[in-house]
């Protein structure tokens, strides 16, 4: 097990797993939707197998990742202290979003019978993006605010936040130009485009900066005397 | 190695990483698409204003094929319908637009009209002028003025002008439609060009939801007793998961046929053809009338029984069917290709994942089913007796198949076609030539396919550019909603059907043009017999009333009918 040299986190290992998963999930289902995609965009499958096996794949695959997101913020929280700990606690209501995100349309609008204004999917889609960006907004927010963070996390979670934000609504936001408010325009095709794209980066991204801030801390920490307990302490609030 | 450096060189790193990672996002699907659309779109406004100008360099930059042009100038006039839902660009007006400046401009024809109705007044207001003597020079006329005016001698013969003047391209989609030609032919002499659409768009295709079958388990039919056996399913087995049995099967309105929720695909089924001609013992036969109508109409007989049909369809009317299914309570409909924008799109207002796929029509046995489906020649266009330039009529025509209809250039569309960014402008309207090529749905989708399978739109124009970028959000970003572009034009979809239907899976109406002289007095009679009988054996009453119509049928003029168009078949093979 990697560990810091001293300070309120005691080990590296959960922040470095939740990145790893984090980034290998979001790798995953961007493969797997690719895959997908291409075959029914080819016609080899019907639109209705294509759903189905997504729905499939999404089912499961979310559930589990849900699960371990949140055991790792967990773990992360419990190895942290601090503002470090509060910030993790928050990234922990962000492992909800993957797991009910299968279970969005039934929640919003049958269980609580919301209308879908003929947009169910993306009001559904952003609902689950809102639940995993805002927490981990919040967690980055609270790092890049934490003194006694190292100030390369710092700047990195600082850099974190558009990027998750960028990541997780620009697709929204294209979505809504291209159905509500500009449909056929030209320039919004090629955004829809870049979308696709962006979209694949929702949890990948994320996945890094985590794997990043890992990265720094621990070599933020080997190369700090320990007697500065302040200095080599990673990832806390002092 | 000092720590501060090792710090920068760590932090640079990863702000290196995440910005190279989001660019790379940003401009990995724009590299896709090499046409500078960009140009093209800010020179669409440009394209508006020129063509508001009215001077021939409001075309000079377009690529046209012109061949020949009219020096001096030549003057001809017309006749018009504006209705209300017709908009213009500022400063013009059906006498003063980009088309008539086009005429003018570019072919030497200076068009102008006599006057202008709204679409309601024009049979009338045509009659009235022609009846005082005052002829236009071009006008539209319908199969059954065709008829009376080229009768009254008023119609120029346009056989030598088609054939001297016109171009492969009008040639080629006025072929595309094998009666086209016919239907405005009398006594073997060509009187008007048939203004052509696609008539394979009307072909029946069967549309069932599909978050259904697959909630159920079910898999896509092969046979109508499948079909049965689905809508026996959606009836009994609760697909919307309310706890409520209020789902029906199939769905169809009072007037039992028609483009949206009709039952002739359910007929076609059965091998009847119900409401067209088609040959039979090398005659034409009315399918209405044939014995291939009994089955079909004793199981719709057992699927009203057995609550899979909505019990009040006798009283509803098309609107009432679409409220229907946009309540999500209807698990099947025959219909045409467009339905997924309109009526089916409106099933996920309550319901973001319900959702419908087209099947081609399946048969009762082992002869593959054919989907009917009747010509969309409507109106011809005609000039007048004594013109002296009948040609300038082709030569119109020409303009618009040789530049316009198949034009991939961007430019050129939305300075005739109209703009997508303004799209209460559609500028087509403001001229009478408009051919529509009647394979262009299909080839467009082909080459919308062509491009989803190597994931490459560059070469498309702009509207099949963005039905390539909804499928794209579809597949790639989950948009249900983009279904509607998937189910019509995306691969599997319901055009692609409508080739096979070209190919050998349709039967085309062989009865096209003027009404005969008996049908035209007999057949609304006949009609309103034909759908009592069919809504009574549906809800209940002895098949031996189909029996009895036949001869009721028969006896009141159809034989006299049956007659009439042999007869019109032997003149016009």
């Amino acid at each position: 097990m990697v560990r810091a040299h001293q300070g309120p986190v005691r080990s590296h290992l959960p922040l470095i797993l939740l990145g790893a998963v984090m980034a290998a999930y979001g790798l995953l289902t961007a493969l797997v939707g690719s895959w997908l995609a291409k075959q029914a965009m080819q016609g080899a499958i019907t639109a209705g197998v294509y759903r189905s096996r997504l729905a499939a794949f999404d089912q499961t695959s979310s559930l589990v990742a849900g699960i371990l997101f949140l055991a790792l913020f967990i773990w992360c929280a419990v190895v942290s202290t601090g503002i470090v700990r509060v910030a993790f606690c928050f990234g922990a209501l962000a492992s909800l979003a993957p797991i009910l995100a299968p279970w969005a349309e039934d929640l919003l609008f049958k269980s609580l019978g919301l209308p879908t204004m003929s947009a169910g999917s993306v009001l559904a889609g952003a609902v689950t993006t809102l639940l995993f960006a805002l927490p981990l907004t919040i967690l980055f927010i609270l790092l890049a605010c934490g003194r006694g963070v190292p100030t390369g996390c710092r700047w990195l979670a600082l850099a974190s936040i558009p990027v998750v934000l960028v990541t997780a609504f620009y697709p929204i936001y294209v979505t809504l130009l291209a159905f509500l408010i500009r449909p056929g325009d030209p320039a919004v095709g090629r955004m829809i485009e870049v979308s696709s794209q962006v979209l694949k980066l929702r949890f990948i991204l994320p996945g890094l900066s985590f794997l990043f801030l890992a990265l720094i801390s621990m070599r933020f920490a080997r190369k700090q005397p320990l007697a500065d307990s302040q200095a080599s302490a990673v990832l806390a609030e002092g | 190695m000092n720590p501060l450096s090792v710090k920068k060189h760590t932090y640079g790193m990863v702000l290196i990483l995440f910005v190279s990672a989001l660019f790379l996002a940003g401009c990995g699907g724009g590299a896709v698409e090499t046409t500078p659309e960009g140009a093209v779109a800010s020179g669409a406004d440009a394209d508006i204003s020129e063509a508001a100008a009215s001077t021939s360099d409001a075309f000079a930059h377009l690529n046209l094929d012109i061949p020949n042009v009219y020096d001096p100038p030549i003057d001809m006039s017309s006749v018009s319908t504006v209705n209300a839902t017709v908009k213009f660009l500022e400063g013009d007006d059906i006498y003063n637009n980009v088309w008539t400046r086009a005429y003018e401009d570019l072919l030497g024809i200076k068009l102008s009209y006599k006057w202008v109705v709204d679409g309601s007044m024009y049979d009338q207001k045509l009659g009235l002028s022609i009846n005082s003597g005052d002829i236009p020079d071009l006008f539209v006329v319908s199969p059954a003025q065709l008829l009376m005016y080229q009768e009254a001698g008023i119609l120029a013969d346009l056989t030598s002008v088609y054939e001297d003047e016109a171009s492969a391209n009008t040639r080629d989609i006025l072929s595309q439609d094998p009666v086209a030609l016919k239907a405005a032919t009398i006594d073997g002499k060509l009187w008007g060009i048939p203004l052509t659409d696609a008539s394979v768009n009307n072909a029946s295709v069967l549309w069932i939801r599909q978050d259904w079958m697959d909630k159920l388990g079910i898999e896509p039919p092969t046979s109508m007793a499948d079909v049965l056996e689905i809508s026996r399913r959606f009836t009994e087995e609760d697909p919307d998961g309310n706890g409520a049995a209020d789902t029906i099967g199939l769905a169809f309105d009072k007037s039992l046929m028609g483009s949206i929720a009709g039952l002739q695909g359910f007929f076609n089924g059965y091998h009847a053809y119900p409401g067209i001609w088609f040959e039979r013992d090398g005659k034409l036969a009315y399918g209405s009338v044939q014995p291939e109508m009994r089955t079909a109409l004793l199981d719709l007989q057992k699927m009203y029984a057995d609550g899979q049909i909505d019990p009040e369809f006798g009283v509803k009317d098309i609107n009432q069917v679409t409220e229907t299914i946009a309540q999500g309570k209807v698990g099947m409909e025959f219909g045409v290709w467009w339905n997924p924008y309109h009526p089916l799109n409106l099933s996920q207002q309550n319901n973001p994942d319900a959702y419908w796929t087209a099947f081609p029509i399946p048969s009762v046995d082992e002869t593959p089913a054919k989907s009917q489906y009747s010509s969309a020649i409507w109106s011809f266009l005609v000039m007048r007796e004594g013109f002296e330039h009948p040609e300038a009529l082709i030569r119109m025509v020409n303009f618009w198949t040789d530049n316009i209809v198949r034009s991939q250039d961007d430019s050129i569309r939305k300075t005739f076609l109209g703009d997508i960014e303004n799209p209460d402008v559609v500028l087509y309207k403001y001229t009478p030539v408009v051919l529509w090529e009647p394979n262009g749905t299909i080839e467009n989708s082909q080459k919308l396919r062509a491009a989803l399978a190597s994931h490459d739109p560059a070469g498309l124009n702009n509207d099949l550019s963005w039905r390539y970028r909804i499928i794209q959000a579809y597949f790639e970003q989950g948009i249900k909603e983009a279904w509607v572009e998937v189910a019509t034009n995306g691969p599997n979809g319901a055009v692609p059907i409508l080739e096979s239907v070209l190919e050998d899976r349709g039967i085309l109406n062989r009865f096209y043009g003027t009404p005969t002289p008996t049908m035209a007095v007999k057949l609304p009679t006949l009609q309103t017999m034909e759908t009592e009988m069919i809504t009574k054996i549906i809800m209940g009453d002895s098949i031996e009333l189909f029996d009895q119509f036949v001869e009721d049928w028969y006896s009141l003029g159809g034989t006299e009918i049956v007659d009439e168009v042999n007869q019109w078949a032997t003149d016009n093979p």
